[in-house]
């Protein structure tokens, strides 16, 4: 008997995912979250699903968890106090930041502390000039001088942040070697192994951003294998990356930054395993929760990656007023819209849908727990796509009177139309939002979404799914059954797997077949080590590689994807082609330059291989539950409602119709069809309009 | 068109702003574009009346695409114009105020009917003359001026114009690589512009125009109604190249209606720092929207509330052949003028002095023998607000984005020895000025470098508002010598350029500053211990 487990540490609550391999079927648990410390949720949500499914500890194979951990700990300040060397005369760049405002209007700008303050940062005599050569050696004794000193005013944690380490790293190895051979319990960060790229404000607050958070993690982790082993697991614990690839907690505990946001890669990354299922290579993965909506690309079965995001944002989700973090993510593009989102009226005098948010306390009017604005969840309901007496499976009532009066008040009397209307408006503007970020989202990448199908999942995703779709003229959405603990399932798809990059621009003139091969063997095998030392076999490793490439002059690059037996003549071609996908023109005969090279080393993929059932989801009984009244473009029309739990596989249903389940309700618009499939997916097919 | 229908049009037009710049930005190749974001996308109807601008565009470019357009539908009237057409120009009267900003315009065609332009501007790197500077005195020394000219005609590029511009600048592959960059996300621009129409069943952009331009005027116009009426006096001495230059303005606030009128400002100079009228009106939008309604999307109607007037010949409303090379030297002065005009009228939106924004262009040969002309962009403060400190190092008016060290040095081959802040540079008060910057840069490459210092805020500091205090003054030294700061240098190798940057003003008198704030600026190195003391009287131990 082999189990494993996934289990996705959320804001609220801890979701839970038992796989069992030998009969391909998946018990889904959930629990609040311990924010205290996480590790207590998810050893008593363990114990509890394991003991209710007669599955001992000692049958679990693997336990994947992805945690928010690292993230809420930047956002709530609750890091160590950490200290940080830079190179003489460059103190300040954490606190000069890129000298830009993020808004060019709102002259109340406002910033976030950096995470290691002025007082606790020294400067090191020592320089590396921008193409690795020596300017100034540091002096050991400077270096020990500093470190003391910071060590002395309390430091935990310390970054070691010098210029141009990307292309020369000795000196920040030197600092470290310093550092850990006189000060044992010191946790140390260096910029060129956290992110070996140019751009110091970038690099550097990433590197404090790892170390920031790295006694955390590690004692978090200490907990968490501690209970663990002692619950009678002896299996291996992976912890999930922000890249959708899993690392040993060796690993982990030195990264902490790459374990950012875990969460929304693995929902990202069950898409991806969705469209291998269904043989769609090409997606939109689309989660809409309670504050916000995350959209991710998946190209050729693989989620789309990056090496930017931002923590802690400042000011309404815009972007420049949070930290930015460099660290291999999925490229997701994150909006302030979700069922909290609140509906005004905005200067121009028209709706605007969040991105402030009711939270979910007081929440919506229609919770009924003193909020008075409209928000897109009352307006949803006020649409009749949602059942007051069965949100959350019934758990919580909504007040649908509550709804009306908060957006004719804030949104219907102001703009002179009717409450309808109104609320017509606001589910429309965020389904254009969404359409307007995942737009700009793939045309910013080259990337041609009209061929693609969608997955919606999220408490409120499935409710705009299709509406969203229509307008990118999307012609299919799925909607996987189990869309509350998707990240959960994501876990379980998730392989092992370590990505490095390094800023080593070279024209491409200058190089050849044998040095290109030989730079991509040398960061081959340092990405493999961790892989290694968790236990993978060297055969099973896969090398995918990268290269940030422009044209000799240019400023940005873009990412060329390197299929498995690319040639060193290849390139050029490469570029241009994909340089042409993304802005539509080549005409430029500029010399190449290779800027970043990236290679990810993957273990053998965990793979929920011939797919798996949701235990528990078939029940008996009529599927259709009833009917209601619901608002489509022209108004209401009665529209069935059906229970997803007792629909069969094969079922088909020609929309309107409302299709319920415990977290979220499929909103199917008149003429869409939507067809139930063998693992219990709904397959939604867009009418003619 | 109810307001539901016009919220979902008129965002998705915005959108399309934003998608040209984003592929301005990544198809181009100066550092000033892909770093800085010296630039700007608009989307217009066929009259040529703005509707939509990128909302990353920088304040200089609000407001100079309507006057833009009107020339141009002058030169090349609408019905002469074809499919793949492309216009452009960097003429100062008709563009944006100085030669190294080139528009590009593209017509949009459904069919055979134009039914709107798109428009993006970026800085040039290079534009040949004396280069980028305020050496100049006329306007004939500062480069290459193109009129108004097809740069391509229904999509054939006009390869004598590319080989004119080749052959008149610094480096011409980067120049040119940005010039094509602004016909690429035109064409991207003028696609989404006819997928978006097609979608919507638009014939043209007619009715969508006007309701757009009505509901932002309606709002500008409500918003100006807050500000008591009456008549707002105020006047700035900043210096000139020899003496000192005063700016005066008049602003009749008249119910729905704002007037400003620059009468009372000095004669232009014969040195490039004049400004045509375009930019003067750009800033004065600019800085009249950041009171009004700062987040209302930037369109025609959104500015039609306000009137902008100018002596002709004044350094406000410069004539031709008046060299405007360094026109943002005066021209960022509009914004403190305004605010200090509006400051008892609306003390709760106006802001203190900021340090402004150093530009320093460097031209000479990299360690490589490559080329180098490119600009170093330096922050001071940013002034405080009513309760609201300045962050360190902003720039304000324009916002440039400053250009990394590592990138800066790989690009140039200098060596940047210091970038770091200047404690006790913040303007005191009841609300702090954000710290000025000291910036210590190396000529490492092994040639002579030419540096063109554009500096202003030397001998007249950052003012502070309702009793707040003044920043310091800006200062350029090399080797350690305070040097002219409007002047052209030449560092030998070796030799150091030392730009200092002022803080910004205070807010509000320094009595009111909460003693905790002051301690906390001490215990972060922001003020010294002696500052404290001296300019808060706030005993601090260490």
């Amino acid at each position: 008997m082999s189990y494993r487990l996934g289990i996705d540490i959320g804001g609220t609550f801890t979701d839970f995912a038992l796989f069992d391999e030998a009969k391909g079927k998946m018990c889904i648990h959930k629990q609040l979250t311990t924010s205290d410390d996480p590790s207590r949720a998810v050893l008593e949500g363990c114990t509890h699903l394991l003991k209710r499914k007669g599955v001992d500890f000692a049958d679990v194979d693997t336990i994947a968890h992805g945690t928010t951990l690292v993230t809420n700990a930047v956002i709530e300040r609750r890091g160590a106090i950490t200290g940080m060397l830079v190179t003489e005369g460059f103190r300040d760049v954490l606190d000069m930041a890129r000298e830009t405002r993020y808004d060019l209007f709102d002259l109340r700008l406002a910033f976030p502390d950096p995470l290691v303050p002025r007082h606790l940062r020294r400067e090191v005599a020592e320089r590396v000039k921008f193409d690795g050569s020596i300017e100034t050696l540091p002096e050991k004794a400077e270096l020990l001088a500093s470190i003391a000193d910071l060590v002395e005013k309390g430091i935990e944690a310390l970054a070691i942040c010098f210029l141009h380490s990307y292309a020369n790293p000795a000196h920040e190895r030197l600092a470290r070697k310093v550092a850990e051979s006189n000060f044992p319990d010191l946790y140390v960060s260096t910029s060129a192994d956290i992110f070996s790229n140019m751009r110091e404000f970038e690099r550097w607050t990433t590197t404090a951003v790892n170390a920031y958070t790295q006694p955390l993690f590690d004692s978090y982790l200490a907990r968490l294998e501690g209970g663990l082993q002692a619950a009678g697991f002896s299996g291996r614990l992976l912890v999930m990356t922000s890249s959708g690839g899993m690392l040993a907690p060796e690993a982990a505990r030195r990264y902490p930054v790459r374990a950012l946001e875990s969460g929304p890669a693995a929902g990202a990354l069950m898409s991806a395993y969705h469209g291998r299922a269904l043989d769609i290579p090409n997606l939109l993965s689309f989660d809409m929760g309670g504050t916000t909506a995350k959209g991710a690309l998946v190209n050729g079965y693989q989620p789309l990656k990056q090496y930017d995001m931002e923590v802690a944002r400042l000011h309404d989700f815009k972007r420049g007023s949070g930290l930015p973090v460099k660290v291999p993510v999925i490229d997701m593009v994150e909006i302030g819209s979700g069922g909290g989102s609140l509906a005004e009226v905005d200067e121009r005098g028209l709706i605007r849908v969040g991105p402030r948010s009711a939270g979910a306390d007081p929440g919506p009017a229609c919770y009924g727990k003193g909020g008075r604005r409209a928000a897109l969840t009352d307006a949803n309901l006020l649409l009749g796509y949602l059942d007051a007496e069965f949100f959350l499976g019934g758990d919580m009532m909504l007040d649908c009177d509550a709804a009306r009066a908060a957006i004719q008040k804030h949104v219907a009397t102001p703009l002179g139309v009717t409450v309808e209307r109104a609320a017509w408006g606001i589910h429309e503007i965020i389904n254009e939002d969404v359409a307007r970020a995942f737009r700009i989202h793939a045309s910013e990448r080259g990337f041609d979404y009209r061929g693609a199908s969608m997955v919606a999942f999220g408490g409120s995703g499935p409710a705009h799914a299709m509406a969203v779709a229509r307008k990118l003229k999307i012609s299919r959405v799925i909607f996987p059954a189990g869309a509350g603990v998707m990240s959960a399932f994501g876990l379980l798809v998730s392989p092992l797997a370590f990505e490095l990059s390094r800023s080593e621009p070279c024209v491409l003139a200058e190089l050849d077949e044998t040095r290109f091969a030989e730079r991509f063997r040398v960061m081959g095998e340092e990405a493999s080590e961790l892989l290694l030392a968790a236990g993978v076999s060297a055969a099973s490793i896969r090398h995918r590689r990268r290269l940030d490439m422009r044209y000799q002059g240019q400023g940005y690059e873009i990412e060329v994807a390197l299929p498995e037996n690319c040639a060193f003549a290849d390139l050029p071609a490469l570029f241009r082609k994909t340089y042409a996908q993304t802005f539509s023109t080549s005409m430029l005969d500029e010399p190449l330059e290779i800027v970043t090279w990236k290679v990810e080393a993957v273990g053998p993929e965990a793979a929920l291989t011939d797919g798996f059932r949701l235990e528990d989801s078939a029940g008996t009984g009529p599927a259709q539950k009833g009917s209601r009244q619901a608002y489509f473009t022209n108004g209401y029309t009665d529209c069935p409602v059906y229970d997803r739990s007792l629909l069969e596989q094969g079922a088909a249903i020609t929309g309107p119709a409302l299709i319920e389940e415990r977290e979220s309700t499929c909103v199917i618009g008149p003429g869409d069809l939507v067809r139930v499939d063998e693992m219990r997916n709904l397959v939604a097919e867009l009418g003619e309009s | 068109m109810d307001a539901i229908a016009l919220g979902i049009m008129w965002d998705r037009l915005i959108s399309i702003t934003d998608e040209i710049v984003s592929t301005l930005v990544r198809t181009s190749f100066s550092t000033i574009v892909r770093e800085a974001y010296d630039l700007t996308a608009v989307i217009t109807d066929a009259d040529g009346h703005l509707l939509a601008q990128g909302s990353w565009s920088a304040p200089p470019f609000i407001g100079t695409a309507p006057l833009t357009m009107a020339h141009t539908m002058k030169k090349f009237p609408p019905h002469t114009l074809k499919p793949g057409d492309v216009l452009a120009t960097n003429d100062p009267w008709i563009g944006t105020g100085h030669m190294f900003d080139i528009t590009v315009m593209r017509p949009v065609f459904k069919g055979d009917r134009l039914v709107g332009y798109t428009m993006s501007i970026t800085h040039l790197p290079d534009i040949g003359g004396t280069g980028f500077g305020a050496t100049a005195t006329e306007i004939y020394h500062e480069g290459l001026r193109l009129p108004l000219c097809k740069l391509l005609k229904e999509g054939e590029v006009n390869e004598f114009l590319l080989e004119l511009i080749e052959a008149n600048v610094r480096v011409p592959e980067q120049v040119l690589g940005d010039v094509m960059a602004n016909v690429a996300c035109n064409e991207v621009g003028g696609r989404q512009l006819l997928e978006f129409m097609e979608e919507q069943d638009l014939d043209d952009l007619t009715d969508l125009s006007v309701a757009i331009r009505d509901q932002s005027e309606r709002m500008t116009r409500a918003a100006i109604a807050e500000i008591e009426d009456g008549t707002y006096w105020n006047s700035l001495q900043i210096e000139g190249i020899d003496e000192p230059i005063t700016l005066a303005c008049r602003i009749d606030v008249e119910g729905e209606r704002v007037h400003i009128d620059m009468a009372g400002t000095d004669p232009a100079v014969e040195r490039g720092i004049n400004v045509p009228y375009c930019y003067t009106n750009a800033m004065s939008l600019y800085s009249l929207k950041c009171l009004t309604v700062p987040s209302l999307p930037n369109n025609e109607g959104a500015t039609k509330p306000i009137t902008v007037a100018a002596p002709e010949g004044c350094i406000l409303n410069a004539q031709p052949p008046s060299p405007t090379g360094g026109r943002h030297i005066i021209g960022h002065f509009v914004s403190p003028l305004i605010f200090g005009a509006l400051a008892e009228a609306a003390p709760d939106s106006v802001q203190a002095d900021t340090g402004m924004l150093d530009l320093m262009n460097f031209v000479g040969t990299h360690k490589s023998g490559r080329g180098v002309s490119t600009i170093y962009f330096a922050s001071g403060g940013f002034g405080a607000l009513q309760n609201h400190d300045g962050p360190p190092t902003l720039p304000g008016p324009s916002n440039m984005a400053v250009v990394p060290a590592e990138v800066w040095e790989s690009v140039t081959s200098t060596l940047i020895e210091k970038r770091t802040l200047l404690p006790d540079s913040g303007g005191s008060g009841a609300a702090r000025g954000g710290l000025g910057q000291e910036v210590v840069i190396r000529n490492d490459s092994g040639h002579p470098m030419t540096v063109f210092s554009m500096a202003n805020r030397c001998e007249f500091p950052p003012l502070g508002l309702l009793g707040g205090n003044d920043g310091p003054l800006r200062e350029h030294l090399i080797n350690g010598e305070t040097v002219h700061p409007k002047a052209r240098h030449v560092l030998a190798p070796g030799d150091r350029v030392t730009l200092k940057q002022p803080g910004g003003g205070g807010f509000g008198p320094v009595a009111e500053r909460p003693r905790d704030k002051i301690i906390a600026d001490v215990r972060h190195g922001f003020v010294s211990i002696e500052g404290a003391k001296r300019d808060y009287g706030v005993d601090v131990d260490g």
